[in-house]
């Protein structure tokens, strides 16, 4: 299970002196990256092509071309942001190209271990979590982008902005164009209950 | 979105639900999108194996090695072709018909070597298998 906790751990972890090393092409400072981010990384490849193994092997491969273009990176700035753009741009090239070979995987989703204490607590089964894997994967890479970092890594609306190089307010206008496409791609499916309404 | 995603002050909260008190368009649209938000929060992505996570790092290495081998081989090849190219219009002198053809089938078998290992090496890249110990 990802959180925004992990991010910021990860983000911790990595002091400029690392960063700096790396970027004179020291191989363990390179290692203490990939490590730190490899859980963000895989995840958020996961949510934009919906297969655990492209999105293992996208993700290697933006670590890869990273290391391959620290030149260009600047040390003064944190490191994340300016991975997610490789990682953003070989995902989607990924999407909208042919190398696409593999099916959306559909056991992506398990229920939240501390969901249990919450009072509204909606236990799902495994065709509803399918089903709203399979609605995710239906909506844009825009759209599936700014969903997977709100909702499955909890990412206040700041650290969005951050990483998406966005503003604020682009943040709330795009989740709320992107929850609705979700909850249309729910009805439509017609698999979760509790959602019906109007369109 | 900002008071379904906690991301109001506390002045903005209680005037934003002032205004829900007298406005059904709203609280309606409210109420979609919590149900929406308590499904999806209610599930997360399912975490890899360990083993999956300590592969992760060693075939990043692996995929990085195996770059600068490659380009090694290349500028190797590349130097030793020119140097042999050089010392065969020396050795031979006069360029004849013979001579011509015997560089062109050289040449055409180095690219059709060069051609295979480049299949190989994709296929080797796009193998779902290739991490499963026989």
């Amino acid at each position: 299970m990802y959180s925004r906790m992990k991010m910021m751990d990860a983000e911790a972890g990595i002091s400029k002196d690392v960063l700096i090393a790396w970027k004179k092409g020291n191989v363990r400072a390179f290692e203490m990256i990939v490590k730190n981010n490899m859980r963000m990384a895989y995840s958020i490849a996961l949510g934009l092509v919906g297969n655990p193994d492209d999105a293992k092997d996208l993700s290697q491969e933006a670590f890869i071309a990273a290391h391959h273009a620290r030149k260009s990176f600047d040390v003064k700035k944190p490191f994340f942001p300016w991975f997610y753009r490789i990682l953003k741009n070989r995902c989607i090239n990924f999407i909208l190209g042919k190398r696409r070979r593999r099916e959306i995987s559909l056991d992506v989703l398990v229920e939240r271990e501390d969901h249990g204490a919450a009072p509204d607590r909606l236990v799902m089964k495994q065709e509803n979590r399918e089903a709203l894997w399979r609605a995710l994967q239906s909506l844009s890479p825009e759209h599936r982008e700014i969903i997977t970092l709100r909702e499955f890594h909890d990412m206040p609306y700041r650290e969005i902005a951050a990483v998406l190089s966005i503003s604020e307010g682009t943040v709330m206008s795009r989740l709320y164009y992107a929850r609705r496409a979700l909850l249309k791609a729910l009805r439509r499916d017609g698999a979760v209950h509790g959602l019906e309404g109007d369109e | 979105m900002r008071y379904l995603d906690g991301e109001m002050t506390e002045a903005e909260r209680t005037g934003f639900e002032k205004h829900l008190e007298d406005c059904d368009q709203c609280r309606r649209a409210l109420e979609e999108m919590r149900a929406l938000r308590c499904l999806t929060g209610s599930v997360a992505m399912k975490d890899p194996t360990d083993r999956f996570w300590e592969d992760y790092w060693k075939s990043v290495y692996r995929r990085i090695e195996r770059k600068t081998a490659w380009i090694m081989i290349v500028i190797g090849a590349v130097m030793l072709l020119v140097y042999e190219m050089s010392r065969f219009v020396r050795f031979f002198g006069e360029i004849t018909v013979e001579k011509t053809a015997a560089v062109i089938l050289g040449v055409g078998f180095a690219l059709l070597l060069v051609s295979v290992i480049r299949e190989r090496a994709h296929q080797y890249k796009t193998d779902r298998y290739k991490d499963i110990q026989r």
